[in-house]
């Protein structure tokens, strides 16, 4: 021992990660997906996806996320089921509802999903959710809302996801008296099954980090140039980095966004680079902001540190897949858009 | 120095043979929940990260992965060394013969399965009732029910302390028994007393509380010739159960039936006594593995408080439970404290370390005096202990203000601990006979750059190396 001394002894105390909000805009303009065709259909992507939120959820307790389709119309809301939406629900099949608020606590209808003792509860109501809403956005597309808008609402979108993320991180330091997290309450996340009010894990003053993920298949975005560019400034504010995925288009502000905000860009421009969708989800973008204190995040500095083991990974598709195949859930073609949905299957659909 | 709960458990699951970790990560349930519980920020990203790729993840490219700077070294070799104590981690070669880290099969099967719910039928995230129960079951029966037991236990252990306090509640014999195998209490059936060790079980948050308790019962239960990956593997199921819904015991194994039983005298399961089929996890089960706090702070209290008075009470006590969650305790600069609080338990509690003053119907002044610290510290409390009781127990006006606590109070109370204290001591290896000195120069050397050690001792050619930097001091200096 060089000291004998006492003074720094405050330190015994396991630093726990401030938890974190994931907001996914998943671009599903049935123009651009059609354009990709078979080599990453949207039921994939989205199979994908979902291990990827699943992976996000399982980080941290507290950990939530939200999902917003950027569709070829209108924004709307994948993951939380909105407010309204879940009410017109509950009345349509009240009687239903009602049967399953006597046998549990009142969870309502909607995000109901199967019981199933081989998947853990909160992932197969954040999926159940996700894909109901994925495939009521699909069935209430018309052809001629798809003809007449060729782009994709990213600005509604990122615009959703800001509200959002500001609303959330205010009631964050403040949810010390909210019990539990409510299944049934439209507002609250998966992954926030917790008291929150612990004063000891500090969690209240370290607050939430947040991040948005954009997941983009569309090019063309110059007509919403002045709200993309207002809400990409409003994150550099709030210091939300924009992360962006891109699947195929052209790039030009996303881009910009990801630089601007201090988040990953990368661009999948290849079949066989789209082919490992996941291990670039699970290797670059899951990280959250504390991780990534500690990591070298491709693109940063203006050096890519990481590309030797991106460009092998661009490989792994070619490879056969990890995970045993199961059933997919049953595929449902929606009329002249070419995008597929897979079904609410009980399991997550498995990539592939 | 207080141990957290994870650590706690962590250190318990390092002791066990490989083989039943093997055993033990053969469920999606125990892999999602030591991953979560256990693991490290950095080490989750890492696991995350190698679940999907088919060949080992080169050293090389995790070193250029993680940042050069001193901080993040040393989180990535703490991530390290958890994951391979852990046996979740394994060193494997590429096909090129470079040396790369690979998951275990058995976890990382597991994990995607609980990822993406496949893996057969595992049935580990629990069986739900298909049918309604006879007598419905609320959140808040289950929440008194887990607090009358719990604090029934803890009312056993202060009663030792102090025997005009506790005494009220019953507990069975078993639980009894565990907490003299837990040391927390000794002597016989007739007189006991609290131990050392028993302060420090009582001033932990619950969470820490309940893994203490069940650690013991794991030790136990293998003179009770139960499987403990048949435990381990139940406990880290009921931490992923949902509150409020009650589960089948249908492919519950004979052990996990028993342990059903002392479970629900721990209020961590609730069984309904008319039907023996189904069981509902507490607050107390479905917060095992995560870091939320078990049981709202002074719900301890005012249940059973408003028991022993009248039942309106507890009704509209029930009803309100957003009131109740909230702490009881103010501390002013002036070192003086108010409890709003008319639990026993409570009270009892901060009479450990307070001088308690005036006892008002709802309200008791205390004063915090370096007299009263110091018994505490002669009864192997520490200061990190009560002021972490203090936070966790801060009256919401309190908490309004950061720090919660005012710093001369709790800046005093480390002085007088530390009046009484000069030495520290960590985990951590001790390498000498270092070949030649300027070997041990290049390492002391390298030490200043990596921080891997705690002390050096120049003359005799010594080095005490951190517990976490074991593999990498192993790899550069030996």
């Amino acid at each position: 021992m060089n000291v004998v001394d006492a003074t720094d002894r405050a330190e015994a105390h396991e630093d726990l990660e401030p938890p974190s909000l994931l907001t996914i805009i998943l671009d599903t303009n049935p123009h651009a997906w059609a354009l990709l065709g078979d080599s990453l259909p949207l039921s994939k992507a989205v199979a994908n996806l979902l291990v990827f939120i699943n992976a996000h959820l399982a980080i941290n307790y507290a950990n939530r996320v939200a999902v917003i389709a950027s569709h070829a119309e209108r924004a709307a809301w994948l993951y939380p089921t909105p407010a309204h939406a879940r009410k017109q629900e509950t009345q349509m099949n009240g009687s239903v509802s009602n049967s399953h608020a006597q046998n549990g606590e009142g969870r309502g209808g909607a995000v109901q999903p199967p019981d199933d003792a081989n998947k853990y509860r909160p992932f197969a109501q954040m999926e159940y959710a996700f894909m109901d809403n994925l495939r009521k956005l699909m069935d209430s597309t018309t052809t001629e809302a798809i003809q007449s808008s060729p782009s994709t609402m990213l600005a509604g979108a990122l615009t959703r996801a800001l509200a959002y993320i500001s609303k959330q991180t205010s009631t964050v330091p403040t949810t010390t008296t909210n019990a539990q997290f409510n299944y049934s309450d439209p507002s609250s996340v998966a992954g926030g099954n917790d008291l929150n009010n612990d004063p000891t894990s500090n969690q209240t003053t370290q607050g939430l980090t947040s991040r948005v993920l954009i997941v983009s298949v569309s090019g063309d975005l110059a007509d919403k140039y002045i709200e993309i560019m207002n809400s990409i400034f409003a994150c550099q504010r709030l210091s939300i980095p924009i992360d962006i995925l891109k699947l195929a288009g052209d790039p030009v502000f996303l881009q910009q966004a990801a630089d601007t905000t201090g988040g990953i860009y990368m661009s999948l421009s290849t079949p066989q680079a789209r082919a490992g969708l996941l291990q670039y989800l699970m290797f670059a973008y899951l990280p959250d902001q504390t991780a990534r204190d500690h990591l070298i995040m491709p693109g940063e500095d203006g050096t890519c540190l990481l590309c030797g083991s991106h460009l092998s990974m661009a490989n792994y598709g070619q490879k056969p897949a990890v995970v045993p195949r199961k059933k997919k859930g049953k595929k449902k073609r929606i009329a002249d858009s070419g995008v597929d949905t897979p079904g609410s299957g009980s399991g997550t659909p498995i990539p592939v | 120095m207080s141990m957290t709960a994870s650590q706690r458990a962590l250190d318990y699951l390092e002791q066990l043979p490989g083989t039943t970790f093997t055993k033990l990560y053969q469920q999606p349930s125990t892999a999602l929940a030591i991953f979560r519980r256990m693991l490290p920020h950095l080490a989750k990203t890492l696991v995350m990260a190698m679940l999907y790729m088919p060949e080992p993840f080169a050293t090389t490219s995790l070193d250029t992965w993680v940042k050069g700077d001193a901080e993040s070294a040393q989180a990535k070799d703490r991530a390290l060394s958890i994951l391979q104590r852990l046996r979740i981690l394994f060193d494997a070669p590429d096909a090129k013969g470079r040396s790369g880290i690979r998951l275990s099969e058995q976890f990382a099967k597991s994990l995607r399965a609980a990822l993406t719910g496949g893996g057969g039928e595992h049935r580990s995230f629990g069986v739900p009732c298909s049918t309604a129960d006879a007598t419905t079951v609320t959140v808040e029966v289950l929440d008194t029910f887990a607090r009358r037991q719990w604090e029934a236990i803890l009312y056993y252990v202060v009663g030792s302390a102090n025997t005009g306090l506790g005494g009220a509640a019953n507990i069975s014999q078993g639980t009894k028994t565990l907490l003299q195998k837990g040391n927390y209490v000794r002597g016989t059936a007739r007189a006991t007393s609290i131990t050392q060790l028993g302060f420090t079980f009582l001033l932990q948050e619950v969470n820490a509380q309940i893994w203490d308790l069940l650690i013991v019962y794991l030790n136990y239960s293998t003179e009770l010739r139960m499987d403990p990956v048949d435990v381990l593997s139940f406990l880290f199921t009921l931490g992923s159960l949902e509150l409020g819904i009650s589960y089948s015991t249908s492919n519950l194994t004979p052990t996990q039936l028993q342990m059903l039983e002392d479970l629900s005298d721990f209020g961590v399961v609730y069984q309904p006594p008319e039907d023996k089929t189904r069981y509902y996890p507490t607050r107390l089960a479905t917060t095992l593995t995560s870091d939320a706090p078990a049981l709202p702070n002074s719900n301890l209290s005012s249940t059973t408080t408003t028991s022993t008075t009248t039942d309106t009470t507890t009704s509209t006590a029930s009803n309100i439970p957003s009131q109740n969650e909230k702490g009881y305790i103010l501390l002013e600069t002036n070192y003086r404290l108010y409890a709003y609080t008319t639990s026993p338990l409570h009270l009892s509690l901060l009479s450990l370390f307070c001088a308690l003053k005036t006892r008002y119907p709802n309200l008791t002044t205390a004063k915090i005096t370096k007299k009263s610290i110091l018994r505490a510290l002669a009864l192997s409390i520490t200061s990190d202990q009560i002021i972490t009781y203090l936070t966790t127990h801060a009256h919401p006006l309190m908490r309004l203000s950061t720090p919660t606590l005012p710093p001369t109070v709790v800046d005093q109370i480390r002085l007088w601990q530390l009046e009484g204290e000069r030495m520290k001591s960590w985990n951590g290896f001790l390498i000498k006979d270092i070949g030649s000195q300027e070997e041990y120069e290049k390492a002391v050397r390298m030490d200043q750059m990596t921080g891997y050690f705690r002390g050096v001792a120049v003359k005799r050619k010594e080095a005490i190396a951190k517990r976490e930097a074991e593999m990498s001091v192993k790899k550069e200096v030996l």
